[in-house]
């Protein structure tokens, strides 16, 4: 076992470790394509190139422990160590094709044998008390490294050099470890896991994990939403080593089976993800925790979990996991990637199925009593639920109707209340309140009990149509200041166009004397006298200009529809407001617009805006519109 | 229960195994909702995030999140309970309880599907619709069917006959549970409205608070022993029960507004229980693990004693209705009050297994950070009701809160993770792996 360490113990073992992932993710798999690129090598000699690299890999993965020339661990790493470094050395200069063969074919080699190596007699370098903790933080660490931003954004010659350096690196750390030949202790794990069945695990997760790499990388949309920008890369970098720590913690509590299965769905989802590049952030919250919680058993399985009576045995079961699944797996993923640009959701489906099968059939077996018991009453509940479907025979509904049903699917209910309280500033605020009688003839009502947006019970009487399905689509670029998301993907079918015929049917019998007595309102005279243009110019560039400046978002979208496309009214012509006289009348005329809209237009109003507010509006406009007025 | 270390699978009897299976159950629906909450709180500030979502949008999560506390987190542990007052968690029925948990879990995530996917019947924490509705009936009646076949079985052990006819009492009313749900989810019934605000009258709210009293005047029964000489106080406190029942009955349920004095007046009469509660609880024996916990429940019974009241005053109500503020309050009851009830209860039956909620990190973050959320949103509440636009077209103020909210939530989610964690050790069998140090022969 390992000896005669000082400080923190199985530093060495971590380093080692976070060398490998480092070498291998920002060189062999990033900075060398760079350089072969920039050296203008593509097409078949391309592919053999990074032939060369895979057969390398393969070769010396399943070679390394055959080897008896140099039995020390130690002195077999180091020499991995040196060919890894001199290639990435090597490929810094203006390479050949058949130049670039013999370096990428020593990255291969270089790798099989310090993979299989340090995976093999990780003991010797890792501490005795909890070797596994080493396997995470040199993984989680390499991931974090590799997602640095100064490193990530750097050029392929600083990649190339880094790597190169770090080798150089990872041989100091074997020339501190005290010389030895072979270990006097080893683990003997329990594990039920058969040899066969990890090397396909293994093999799917590489896969997965390399076609996911390959398409984010070559894909522009999916690259900006997964890899671009320094706060982007650094949450990556904290997902990938917080996951490599979860691993550990899950591996000797929860067993292989949890830790690869969780891997596969995070992956898979990312996988599913990224078939929709608007998804791509969501996809990079998944990735980089499937691929730690893999990449650590990658390494703690043949070093630590394996199930091996002797370390050549050991040695042996690395080599073919690293060949397998390693680059065999590897080479697969980007295949696919480079022939589909998509990993199909089948393969994904193949993949869960060699991964979770086994380890689903087990559980369903182990917990039969549970499956079988909830089975039945699912399936009693079926045809509980198909009888009482049957008694309540389907009916037509109206389009309103089928808007109201998704309105409630939506979960609208849960920023908009659909109650006016009576004789409160709600009446002005929203519009006229109902009866009880009247909202008993709802089921259910709607009246909600938040707002996180304004109250609804009205809104078909201060909105039209058009505004309605603009805002659906774009909230913030028809009302600056929403927080709603975009309700878009309603106007891939019907339900769009339903719910906003529901909404505009909302609205009562008082709305015609609420609008008059709208015509009454003024702000208060302390809001007049607190206007502010410069602030009315700011809420008019956030809430008006949209529609009514020449380049206005929702004008440009929408221009057709509009039942009168909306002045620019910094030029006019201004259809509701008195002509050219005193400026009173004029400035009362845009606040009562600016809250409460035009009704019958798709001019809409902004009553949660304060009266200060609305005053400012309407003195800059005013102001804008007695000088567009004195020019005409 | 025999004390475990992470690495070594608890040894629990029967009845702590079944506990332990609810309260596992109970915990994982918490943390779920509860990332749910800390998913839909980052929404509100970056309300970009929901275009990664696709069609499971905000709304659709809050479904996800209230209905996942109240029939997750809330309704799990109770099973548990009942599981003991039935003598479901003994010998020969004991192996089922696990079953049944799965039952009512697989009801929930169905439920999850289903509200995702879109289905609701439009009314708060009764979303239930079609399949979901009907499966989740299933599984109430399921465990119905379960406590009954363990009544009848442990029939032959000793019992009073009062105790006897109250737990045959107690399997009628808990008959009727499915049905009601199931009849109360129909979009055709709602209760009675406060012409005032929309909300519920003063007189159903005294009425559910009601049932929320006689529960807690129940459970002690279930789950431990009087001490002796401690009657009166029994007495007084079910007498006071009946009086209000009797004044609830009387108000009758009609569309009352809150600014009629007999509702703000009947509903205050709750306030007799902030004394009461705490002392009707100290007539029972406790184990010595529940100190924490039974302390802060009724605490947060005090506190939600009073602001229910103190929301629910003409003026008041007016102000916070419809504003973050009624949120606050809402936390105090979920929260605070029955979170604490619920892990009280759980600790109770769990005996010296309730070392996974007693960890004093876990505890206090849970505490301090539903205070501080109920004080954040009371604020907020406080000034929305000044001026809607505050969460309307949220300015600076309103998100510096929101993102203190969002903090307390992450901590609360935490805390709860860590009583999962725990828990698993109490539940989980032998590890699949471990690592240890053998001698072996080298190659």
């Amino acid at each position: 076992m390992s000896r005669g360490r000082r400080g923190l113990p199985g530093w060495q073992g971590a380093s080692l470790v976070a060398i490998t992932y480092v070498y291998f993710l920002i060189f062999a798999q990033f900075a060398f394509l760079a350089r072969l690129a920039a050296l203008g090598l593509a097409g078949a000699h391309l592919k053999t190139v990074m032939g060369a690299m895979a057969f390398g890999g393969v070769l010396f993965s399943l070679l390394a422990p055959r080897v008896s020339l140099w039995p020390s661990p130690n002195l077999r790493l180091r020499i991995g160590l040196a060919v890894s470094g001199a290639a990435a050395f090597l490929s810094l200069l203006p390479l050949g094709t058949a130049a670039a063969i013999v370096v990428s074919f020593m990255i291969g080699a270089g790798l099989g044998v310090v993979t299989v190596t340090v995976a093999t007699h990780l003991r010797l370098w890792a501490a005795d008390r909890n070797p596994l903790l080493m396997v995470g933080v040199g993984t989680g660490v390499g991931y974090l490294i590799c997602n640095l931003p100064a490193l990530f954004t750097a050029s392929a010659f600083v990649q190339a050099l880094v790597a190169g350096v770090l080798c150089m690196a990872g041989i100091g750390i074997t020339l501190l470890s005290a010389t030895a030949t072979v270990e006097d202790a080893e683990a003997r794990p329990h594990s039920d896991f058969g040899f066969v069945r990890v090397l396909a695990c293994f093999a799917a997760l590489v896969w997965l994990d390399s076609a996911a790499f390959f398409i984010i990388q070559n894909t522009p949309a999916l690259k900006a939403g997964t890899w671009v920008g320094t706060v982007h890369l650094v949450v990556n970098g904290l997902l990938h080593f917080a996951a490599a720590l979860a691993a550990v913690w899950l591996l000797p509590r929860r067993g292989l089976a949890i830790v690869l299965s969780a891997a596969f769905v995070a992956l898979g989802a990312a996988c599913l993800l990224l078939l929709h590049p608007e998804r791509a952030a969501l996809a990079s919250c998944f990735y980089p925790i499937g691929v730690s919680l893999y990449s650590v058993a990658l390494v703690a399985y043949p070093s630590l979990l394996a199930p091996a009576s002797i370390v050549a045995e050991r040695g042996r079961m690395a080599g073919w996991i690293y060949a397998i699944a390693g680059w065999a797996g590897s080479a697969m993923g980007i295949g696919m990637g480079q022939n589909l640009g998509y990993v199909p959701p089948v393969f994904v489906l193949a993949a869960g199925a060699v991964v979770l099968l086994p380890w689903l059939v087990k559980f369903v077996l182990h917990r039969k009593r549970e499956f079988a018991m909830t089975a039945a009453v699912l399936l009693l509940a079926f045809y509980a639920n198909r009888a009482l479907t049957k008694v309540d025979a389907p009916v037509q509904l109206s389009q309103v109707e089928r808007g109201r049903h998704v309105y409630i699917s939506e979960g609208c209910i849960h920023c908009h209340s659909q109650y006016v309280r009576p004789n409160s500033a709600d009446v002005q605020m929203w519009g006229p309140a109902e009866t009880i009688d009247e909202l008993r003839l709802q089921h259910p009502p709607l009246i909600g009990n938040r707002r996180q947006g304004p109250d609804l019970s009205q809104v078909g009487g201060r909105r039209s149509p058009l505004w309605l399905k603009a805002h659906f689509y774009n909230p913030p670029e028809v009302s600056g200041a929403s927080i709603m998301p975009s309700y878009g993907f309603l106007f891939q079918d019907q339900r769009g166009d339903d719910l906003v015929a529901y909404l505009a049917s909302l609205h009562g019998v008082g709305t015609k004397q609420h609008v008059a007595g709208e015509r009454l309102w003024q702000p208060s005279t302390g809001a007049v006298q607190s206007a502010d243009a410069a602030l009315g110019e700011r809420l008019y560039r956030r809430d008006c200009a949209t529609c009514h400046a020449a380049d206005g978002r929702t004008r440009l979208s929408w221009q057709a529809k509009f039942k009168r496309l909306p002045p620019d009214l910094l030029v006019g012509p201004y259809f509701y407001l008195p002509p050219l006289g005193p400026d009173a009348p004029r400035l009362m005329r845009i606040a009562q617009i600016t809250r409460f809209g035009v009704p019958g237009t798709d001019m809409s109003g902004h009553e949660y805006l304060s009266d200060v507010e609305i005053a400012s509006i309407s003195q800059w406009l005013s102001q804008q519109i007695a000088r567009s007025l004195q020019k005409q | 229960m025999k004390s475990n270390t992470l690495d070594e699978p608890a040894s629990l009897t029967n009845e702590e195994r079944a506990a332990a299976n609810a309260a596992w159950h109970g915990l994982f629906w918490l943390v779920l909702a509860n990332a749910v909450g800390v998913l839909i709180a980052l929404l509100l500030i970056f309300p970009a995030l929901n275009r990664q979502l696709g069609e499971w949008t905000y709304g659709r999560w809050i479904m996800v999140h209230m209905n996942l506390e109240l029939y997750g987190w809330t309704s799990i542990p109770m099973a548990g309970f009942l599981f003991k007052v039935y003598g479901a968690d003994r010998e020969p029925m004991a192996r089922w309880a696990r079953t049944v948990l799965w039952v009512w879990s697989a009801a929930l995530g169905v439920g999850v599907f289903s509200w995702l996917s879109g289905h609701s019947s439009g009314k708060l924490f009764l979303d239930w619709s079609g399949y979901a509705r009907v499966l989740f009936s299933a599984a109430m009646l399921t465990l119905w069917l379960y406590l009954s076949i363990s009544f009848f079985k442990n029939r032959s052990e000793k019992c009073s006959t009062a105790s006897w006819a109250g737990k045959l009492a107690g399997l009628l009313v808990l008959l009727a549970v499915p049905f009601l749900i199931y009849v109360a989810a129909d979009p055709g019934i709602y209760p009675a409205v406060n012409p005032d605000t929309g909300g519920p009258t003063g007189a159903s709210q005294l009425e559910s608070s009601l049932v929320i009293v006689a529960i807690l005047l129940m459970l002690p029964y279930g789950l431990t022993l009087r001490k002796a000489g401690s009657s009166r106080i029994i007495a007084v406190s079910w007498l006071v029960l009946v009086a209000e029942s009797l004044i609830c009955a009387a108000l009758g349920r009609a569309d009352i507004s809150h600014l009629h004095p007999l509702q703000y007046v009947s509903l205050g009469s709750l306030l007799a229980w902030l004394p009461l509660m705490p002392a009707y609880y100290a007539t029972f024996e406790w184990h010595a693990a529940t100190r924490r916990w039974r302390q802060a429940f009724l605490w947060w019974w005090g506190a939600l004693l009073i602001t229910g009241w103190v929301f629910f005053l003409p003026g008041v109500l007016d102000h916070f209705k419809f504003t973050d503020g009624l949120v606050g309050h809402s936390f105090v009851a979920m929260a605070g009050f029955t979170s604490s009830l619920i892990i009280f209860v759980m600790v109770q039956l769990l005996g010296e297994g309730g070392w996974i909620f007693n960890r004093t990190r876990s505890f206090y973050a849970w505490q301090f950070c539903v205070i501080a959320y109920i004080l954040l949103m009371t604020a907020a509440g406080w000034r929305e009701g000044f001026d809607p636009a505050f969460t309307i077209a949220p300015g600076m103020a309103r998100n510096a809160l929101y993102v203190l909210r969002l903090v307390a939530g992450a901590l609360m989610l935490l805390a709860s993770l860590d009583w999962l964690v725990d828990a698993s050790t109490l539940v989980r069998e032998p590890v699949a792996v471990q690592i240890d140090v053998a001698l072996e022969k080298t190659a």
